[in-house]
């Protein structure tokens, strides 16, 4: 430690200095006095080392005088291998040797912007990843106040009407915004304002939903899941995921099902008359039901001509449909059940060519076409084997 | 009339040192219009020669080169009339 002593003390200020040189010296803050010119007349060992220059060095050297806005200044510090480093600049007039002068303080802010610098990685990640997902996420604060949205919830917004993010954007209260929902979802606005409530109070570990958001053109379902944000800052997770195909698939499913047990039935009733049948003629109307045996493995350029007539039906039942008209496909239904009654089709063998004929036909088509060949497919199955049924029937009773 | 110069030293181009000369340049043209005035900005970084010659030890360093007594200021050069009682501005002789 060096001192300039370019004005000498006076005997009052002697005790003053000394007081203040045994706090420059001791400070874990980089020091400096400078006279009124800017000129160094103290540096402590700290000091010396922010910037890397010895006091001898920097004793006289004109530093500059601080000026400063606010209480505080970041500044750069040029040390002596012309590397910088960001330092925290605070000031305050004094007197030293008897003169008006200025401490400096100095504090190094390395460490600092680097962990500001490792956080902003951090929430660049962390927003990099929901920006990846497909589900709408956005975080809230306790007040339900949107504080970050990913990019498919303000696209969603975009898309749906709020194409500013105004209302739906960060900033806007998401609690306001189901509070004064006026679609089809409105019935469950109670439910979501509680659930969500219930689960940043601690009362719920998580809330879901499951509800209708029919755009004007399509019929949507979407599944909300709210979960509370850990962490320092109490808030939620809110995230809405598009689950119209499930929901599309899982009621195909059943439906699919349904027309099992219905076709199931049928072929009791199929297999009731074929034992009356058996009992009365030598031989059996429906083909053997062996195992391994069908229309579709013993002849299939058959099993195609009835997988191409059923799926013209089909095509015609569907158009009408979307002209909402009654589809006129009786007659070639029945002509259908009596060509296969001469084939010695079985319950089997329809099922087979319905679902063939289903996945020839879904093939590529929209996802309202599917639906409407699914349900038209339903019924005409149903219709088909009733046909054949009593093709079989009145077989019998010749 | 002598003009007066100003010597800015930065360490490169951030919204700090941007704010500091735009405050400069603010106080050229309203506080100092009357005056010749040439303002000159150093990179450190991109001229460390300057900086060594100069002994400058911390950026934004603003030295008042003229007219004399010079003048060196160091930390937020954001306050244009903080700044011209700072640097002795407009010089007395000239005003």
């Amino acid at each position: 430690m060096e001192e300039t002593n370019y004005q000498p003390p006076t005997a009052i200020d002697a005790d003053a200095d000394a007081r203040l040189q045994a706090v420059v010296n001791t400070s874990l803050d980089g020091m400096i006095i400078v006279d009124d010119d800017g000129r160094v007349c103290v540096v402590n060992a700290t000091a010396e080392v922010l910037l890397r220059r010895k006091a001898s060095n920097l004793l006289g050297q004109p530093f500059g005088l601080p000026f400063m806005v606010g209480e505080v200044a970041e500044i750069s510090l040029l040390q002596a291998n012309g590397a910088l480093i960001a330092a925290e600049m605070r000031a305050a007039s004094i007197t030293w040797m008897g003169a008006p002068a200025q401490l400096i303080v100095l504090r190094d802010l390395t460490e600092q912007h680097r962990i500001q610098e490792t956080l902003r990685d951090a929430e660049g990640f962390s927003r990099a990843i929901l920006n990846s997902l497909s589900h709408h996420i956005a975080v809230l604060d306790e007040n339900g106040t949107i504080v970050m949205a990913n990019d498919a919830w303000r696209q969603f917004a975009v898309e749906n009407g709020d194409p500013q993010l105004l209302t739906t954007g960060v900033g806007a209260n998401y609690f306001s915004i189901c509070a004064t929902s006026s679609s089809d979802e409105s019935v469950e606005v109670p439910t979501v304002l509680d659930g969500m409530r219930r689960v940043l109070h601690g009362d719920l570990p998580i809330f879901e939903l499951e509800y209708p958001c029919n755009s004007p053109d399509t019929e949507r379902w979407f599944h909300m899941r709210a979960v509370p944000l850990y962490g320092q800052r109490r808030g939620l997770v809110i995230s809405h995921t598009d689950i119209t195909e499930q929901r599309r698939h899982a009621w195909a499913i059943a439906e699919a099902e349904t027309l099992r047990e219905q076709l199931q039935a049928r072929e009791r009733e199929l297999l009731a008359v074929s034992a009356i049948s058996s009992a009365q003629r030598a031989r059996s109307i429906a083909r053997p039901q062996r195992a391994d045996s069908s229309l579709r493995t013993d002849n299939p350029d058959t099993f195609q001509i009835c997988i191409n007539r059923y799926s013209d039906i089909l095509e015609k039942a569907v158009d009408a449909r979307g002209f909402a008209l009654v589809p006129d496909v009786d007659l070639p239904t029945r002509t259908l059940a009596t060509y296969l009654g001469q084939q010695h089709a079985a319950a089997r063998d329809v099922v087979e060519m319905h679902l063939a004929s289903l996945r020839s036909r879904s093939f590529g088509a929209s996802l309202e076409r599917q639906q409407a060949y699914l349900e038209e497919g339903r019924v005409l199955a149903l219709q088909l084997m009733g046909y054949l049924v009593a093709y079989y029937r009145d077989e019998v009773t010749l | 009339m002598s003009t007066i110069v100003l010597q800015l030293f930065i360490a490169g181009r951030t919204p700090r040192t941007e704010r500091a000369i735009a405050t400069l340049q603010q106080l050229i043209t309203d506080r100092l219009g009357d005056y010749p005035c040439e303002l000159v900005i150093i990179d450190v970084i991109t001229d460390p020669q300057q900086a060594e010659e100069r002994q400058i030890f911390a950026t934004p360093t603003l030295i008042k080169e003229s007219p004399l007594p010079q003048r060196r200021i160091i930390g937020d050069l954001a306050d244009t009339e903080g700044l011209l009682t700072a640097l002795n501005l407009p010089p007395v002789s000239m005003s």
